[in-house]
């Protein structure tokens, strides 16, 4: 059942800019964790905000658990929304504890017995008579989100949750989140430019593009399946080879320039093929340029019509202007 | 100042009569006059600068910049503009003679002249917390804001429990800057008949000839600053909790509804009318009155002698200003720092107090070498360099922490010396913050009164100083001219001051 449904939102902030979304629309079902994802000025952020009530849509509807909360009669004031927002830099009141920003919110101490579940489950007990900057960058992370939860909003929306943090303590905290997103069962949404957060967190996810939806799905099916190069892209590096050049391709889609059909394979999928070779979707091309990348070796291979980018076993033998032939997996 | 100080030791004849007559009622006047243009200041200040950066109402945007427009008004001028509000009581305290007593018309008399007085201080130097609370709200809480919003916060009580209380320490700096001003005044004061410190020191030390009287006095209203600087240093003790939030992007109002916004543009017009648009009207209706028989050569004559020491006085602080500022940020030694921290601390101290221990120290020097220091230009000059010093010191100080820092490291590595650097690659760069605290030094030395009518040459007067000699002959519409030349001039660095706030807001 859907909680959440985003209408044909759009909205331009100047007459000489280009809109920042342009009739975005998508449903989200309760309990439901989405990733709202796309390149910085795809309008990731500005949804967020349309639906927390900070920012009003030109035109469009919001509708929360059958509320509507945006249309063009209507606007719900953020304080009567019931959406928690955590912002990217967390915005938890300096001059306030630890204990003093949780309780802030309308309603957080109502059940005090939850609360105090809600900071064990955090493990942020023992920080509560502290102030922000005296707590991790972690920390401060899990505060702002134990803030909103204590609430109890119905739909909690994260902007970039995770991008202050340093890639060690990412992989923790991601981890952290998803367990306290299914122990408090909360329908949440987030902005995210990482697609490593995305596909760690997200039941699903939105790709958003010029303001608009451009792919909706499962994190697995988006990243297997892109309905285009830009989807495919995004989701990490992509050969794209003309369709009539490999056979079997599980998934194909129409070139955006209009060159035909093309087939996305990603780095990992190809090997190296030793002698002589009947199959039909092998390369053989000069190594252009190699960089190691710890747990593989990045290859550039340049064949008579196409340029590779191959992910090779870092143990692989080659020199840079060696010849290769190459051939492709093609199983999902 | 620690002349000045150092005079709370020393034996003063007529001492022991001061502390016993008159002494009480000063503090009780200074006292008073603080607390109530403090208060009266914070409601004006902050409630306009709460309603204008974060409620959403009709004339919003034509609030945001004309409520700086009073800071263009000295505290004297305003206080001429309503030179009459006693007077129209007068009925008042003649009903209150003859159907109470004498005594009673005596006291209401005496104590009417506080409100007053503190109505007329407050509508005009309120900006200085309506600016500091206006950049508070919108630059640095406007996240904490939105985000109090997001957890169920209406406007009342985010205003309240966040809000305020994150620009508290924002809002004391303004506010004490309200004080300092306050015991600087001497024109309202005076005109009001309100007994302060500064209102002593004038006539101890120019009615009464009693310099030593008249420095002892100086030196407790120096220690009254002094308390009061250490009092403001303890209330913004939160400021270092605070971080900036501000969000690149538009801030969503709070809109106000028909009659709430009625009230907002009542709370906001309120100091404006008060402050400026009242003021300023009848000096213009008066001026109009007064201009044929005012403008003559000796006009002519006092507002060139305005433009010249202001002038000299703007060059020579910025100079000064500008080698502190660059010995500070590159020879930053605890000594050259420290000492930028006390020169700077003039603008603190009140222009009767500077102009107490110049003539002390000029007096010194008279005896020492045999020429006649008081009463020179030289002098004068010194003085406006000592009291206005921060005022050009701050922009300079800015603008080389926004420039220059790394570009001088990049030319002294490449070989370039500190003199070297400085002319050819900072003060290019630093050009808009030298005019800008050039131009704001020239225009507090041509509003300034109480330090120029202490040392001013014999016979020279300025466009200040025409001004308070006209009031006090009662020659009100006569002073209207040369206090609407002042205004005229004062108005240039609010509207510069007013660009440079938006520009940093968006």
């Amino acid at each position: 059942m859907s909680l959440l449904s985003i209408q044909n939102i759009s909205k331009q902030y100047t007459v000489t800019d280009p809109p920042a979304l342009n009739g975005m629309s998508f449903d989200s079902e309760r309990g439901k964790i989405v990733a709202l994802i796309g390149v910085s000025g795809s309008g990731k952020t500005t949804l967020l905000r349309i639906i927390a009530g900070l920012e009003t849509p030109d035109a469009g509807i919001v509708v929360l658990d059958d509320k509507t909360l945006n249309s063009s009669s209507v606007f719900v004031s953020p304080e009567q929304r019931s959406c928690g927002l955590v912002f990217q830099d967390y915005a938890l009141f300096p001059n306030k504890t630890v204990y003093q920003n949780i309780v802030f919110g309308k309603g957080a101490t109502d059940d005090s017995v939850r609360l105090k579940q809600l900071i064990e489950m955090a493990g942020i007990g023992g920080l509560e008579q502290r102030f922000p900057h005296e707590i991790s960058g972690g920390q401060q992370q899990r505060v702002a989100l134990v803030r909103a939860l204590a609430t109890r909003p119905k739909l909690l929306l994260l902007d970039e949750p995770l991008s202050h943090l340093d890639p060690d303590l990412k992989d923790s905290v991601r981890t952290e989140l998803l367990n306290l997103f299914r122990e408090t069962e909360t329908t949440t949404l987030f902005v995210s430019h990482d697609i490593d957060d995305a596909m760690a967190i997200a039941d699903r996810i939105v790709v958003m593009r010029d303001g608009k939806t451009e792919q909706v799905g499962q994190p697995s099916e988006i990243y297997k399946r892109p309905i285009n190069s830009h989807v495919a892209r995004l989701f990490g590096k992509t050969n794209f080879i003309p369709a009539g050049l490999i056979r079997g391709a599980h998934h194909v889609f129409e070139d955006e320039k209009g060159k035909g059909m093309i087939a996305p394979i990603r780095p990992h999928q190809w090997r190296i093929i030793e002698g002589a070779t009947d199959d039909s979707n092998a390369f053989r091309g000069k190594v252009k340029s190699m960089i190691n990348r710890g747990a593989h070796l990045e290859v550039a291979l340049e064949t008579e019509h196409l340029n590779l980018t191959l992910h090779l076993n870092a143990k692989t033998s080659i020199q840079v202007g060696s010849l290769l032939t190459v051939g492709c997996s093609l199983t999902e | 100042m620690a002349e000045v100080l150092w005079h709370l030791t020393k034996p003063a004849e007529n001492w022991e009569h001061l502390r016993d007559t008159v002494f009480g009622r000063y503090l009780k006047g200074s006292i008073l006059l603080v607390v109530g243009t403090a208060t009266l200041s914070i409601l004006f200040g902050v409630s306009s600068a709460w309603l204008v950066a974060c409620c959403e109402f009709p004339g919003r945007k034509i609030f945001e910049w004309a409520l700086i427009l009073p800071f263009a008004i000295p505290t004297y001028i305003a206080a001429y503009a309503y030179f009459d509000l006693i007077d129209r009581l007068t009925p008042l305290l003649i009903w209150v003679r003859v159907n109470i007593n004498q005594e009673a018309m005596t006291l209401l008399n005496d104590t009417i002249v506080y409100p007053v007085t503190i109505i007329v201080l407050a509508s005009v130097l309120y900006p200085y917390v309506y600016l500091v609370a206006r950049t508070a709200f919108t630059r640095q809480s406007s996240q904490y804001i939105e985000s109090a919003r997001t957890l169920g916060h209406g406007p009342h009580s985010t205003f309240w429990c966040m809000a305020l209380p994150l620009a508290r320490p924002a809002i004391v700096g303004g506010v004490a800057l309200v004080v300092m001003e306050t015991l600087n005044d001497y024109g309202a004061v005076e005109h009001f008949n309100i007994p302060t410190f500064t209102t002593g020191i004038f006539r101890t030390w120019l009615a009464g000839g009693d310099l030593p009287g008249a420095l002892r006095l100086a030196a407790c209203l120096m220690t009254f600053i002094l308390l009061l600087l250490v009092l403001e240093k303890w209330m913004r003790f939160g400021a270092r909790f605070h971080k900036n939030s501000q969000s690149d992007r538009p801030f969503q109002r709070f809109p106000l509804g028909q009659a709430k916004a009625g009230v907002a543009i009542a709370c906001c017009l309120l100091p404006l009318v008060i402050g400026f648009i009242l003021p300023l009207s009848r000096l213009v209706y008066w001026a109009g009155l007064t201009v044929a028989k005012v403008l003559d050569m000796s006009f002519l004559k006092l507002t060139l002698n305005s433009i010249g020491i202001s002038t000299a006085a703007g060059l020579t602080t910025v100079l000064l200003a500008l080698f502190l500022a660059y010995t500070a940020k590159y020879f930053g030694s605890r000594t050259v720092r420290a000492t930028n921290r006390l020169a700077i601390l003039g603008y603190a101290v009140p222009g009767a107090v500077i102009a107490m221990g110049i003539l002390l120290v000029a007096k010194q020097l008279n005896s020492a070498t045999g020429w006649v220091f008081t009463g020179s230009l030289t002098v004068l000059v010194l003085a406006y360099i000592i009291r206005f010093l921060a005022v050009a010191w701050h922009p300079i100080d800015s603008g080389m922490e926004q420039n220059c820092e790394q570009l001088n490291n990049a030319s002294r590595s490449l070989g370039a010396s500190t003199a070297q650097s400085l002319i050819q690659i900072n003060m290019p760069l630093l050009c808009n913050s030298l005019v800008a605290a050039g131009l704001f030094v020239f225009v507090d030395t041509m509003k300034e009164l109480p330090l120029t009518l202490i040392l001013r040459p014999f016979n020279f007067e300025t466009l200040s100083t025409k001004t308070f000699d006209l009031a006090k002959q009662a020659q009100i519409p006569e002073s209207s001219v040369s206090a609407l030349c002042i205004i005229i001039v004062s108005l240039l660095p609010v509207v510069w001051l007013n660009r440079q706030i938006r520009t940093m807001e968006k």
